[in-house]
């Protein structure tokens, strides 16, 4: 049993926070035209840092080899993709049930044979996504634990962390690592 | 008190219990230092109104986190309930006051469809903000809402669980009135956002 990856998304439906423990598929860092920072610390392609002359003509070749590269080493979705994807899921699932019910209610979670999808809402409009093992229980006091936690104690109050930026995530290295102690602390954890 | 109201007095009660505390005086003598510097800064009480305002609202922006999960309370079914939870639960988990509320006869506003009432007052009997402040004739000449940054915590707190409200003092003990009033009036539930470009 163990667990995968954590997704936070904001009330603007952008996705703010990624985390990830024992992935099985690998994840593509997304191009530089969708990149925010701040959320994810997926490693880029190392050629893509350095930087290049804006004289050499070349320029745009070389980035599409590293493209093609890229693509060849790493399989699976563009980071972009994927929280855009999860993101649906979630939005889709919570209005169809939503729509069954008749009423205000909440979906927490869905499973299939390799994963189980748990979600924490907030009032304020903070989903928070975890991927884990299928065989686990539900996983929402982990989650609501990160909110009342980590996430308040070096992100709400954090005044360096601007919160409802639509331009950048809400990564830092207090937070990171306080999330990290509290998911190895897991008995489901390992 | 009807028992939604009690209720929510013993969560705001039994949440203070549990909240770190800071000395009262060295808040209120701050916060009176803050407002003395924005009066020099702006040389102008509308304009430090605003700032005063603008500063609550990005207080309360967060503070409604805290408040949330502190709590853990779900979402209000009417107006008049998010009046008795700020009331009871909010302002004493926060301020240890619990300012009365009441709602004024609704406007004729045909306009509105939202279910009334979509606005109500707040009276305090007590503001730790202004313990020991006293305003000298400019200041009251000049139409300084001593508290107003009181009003701007509300209004971003609201703002973030899809309330849009507009906040006003009415009167303010400081300024020579009988008591403290600010009014919370709702403009409107706010939509859940979209994912641009949905395809």
């Amino acid at each position: 049993m163990t667990i995968y990856s954590l997704y936070i998304y904001d009330r603007h439906c952008d996705c703010v926070y990624y985390q990830d423990w024992h992935r099985t598929s690998p994840i593509r860092p997304p191009p530089f035209t969708n990149f925010r920072p701040g959320v994810h610390r997926i490693p880029s392609p190392p050629s893509i840092t350095t930087k290049e002359s804006i004289f050499n003509t070349k320029r745009l070749s070389a980035l599409e080899d590293v493209e093609r590269v890229g693509n060849r080493e790493l399989k699976g979705l563009p980071f972009d993709e994927e929280s855009k994807l999860v993101y649906g899921v979630i939005l889709s699932l919570r209005n169809m049930v939503k729509k069954l019910s008749g009423r205000d209610e909440a979906f927490t979670s869905y499973r299939t044979a390799q994963y189980k999808l748990h979600l924490y809402e907030t009032l304020t409009g903070y989903r928070f996504v975890l991927l884990s093992d299928p065989n686990v229980d539900s996983l929402r006091f982990v989650l609501k634990q990160i909110y009342t936690g980590p996430f308040l104690d070096y992100v709400v109050r954090n005044p360096l962390v601007i919160m409802d930026s639509r331009e950048e995530g809400i990564d830092n290295d207090l937070f990171r690592s306080a999330v990290d102690r509290h998911m190895r602390n897991l008995s489901m954890f390992s | 008190m009807s028992t939604g109201a009690k209720q929510y007095k013993a969560i705001g009660d039994d949440v203070w219990k549990r909240t770190d505390k800071v000395n009262a005086e060295l808040f209120t003598l701050t916060y009176g230092a803050l407002v003395v510097q924005l009066i020099k800064d702006y040389e102008d009480y509308a304009e430090v109104n605003k700032q005063l305002d603008k500063m609550g609202y990005n207080i309360g922006t967060r503070l409604i986190e805290d408040f949330l999960a502190r709590t853990g309370l779900g979402r209000c079914a009417t107006f008049a309930e998010t009046a008795e939870v700020i009331s009871k639960v909010a302002f004493r988990t926060f301020l240890n006051i619990s300012p009365a509320v009441s709602f004024p006869p609704p406007t004729q506003n045909p306009t509105s469809n939202l279910p009334p009432p979509t606005e109500f007052i707040l009276t305090f009997d007590e503001n730790p903000l202004a313990e020991f402040a006293e305003l000298p004739r400019d200041a009251k000449e000049g139409g300084l809402w001593f508290s107003n940054v009181l009003g701007g915590v509300i209004r971003g707190a609201l703002e973030m669980i899809q309330l849009q409200v507009e906040t006003e003092f009415l009167s303010d003990v400081l300024r020579g009135d009988e008591s403290t009033e600010l009014l919370v009036r709702l403009v409107r539930v706010l939509d859940e956002e979209q994912p641009e470009n949905d395809e």
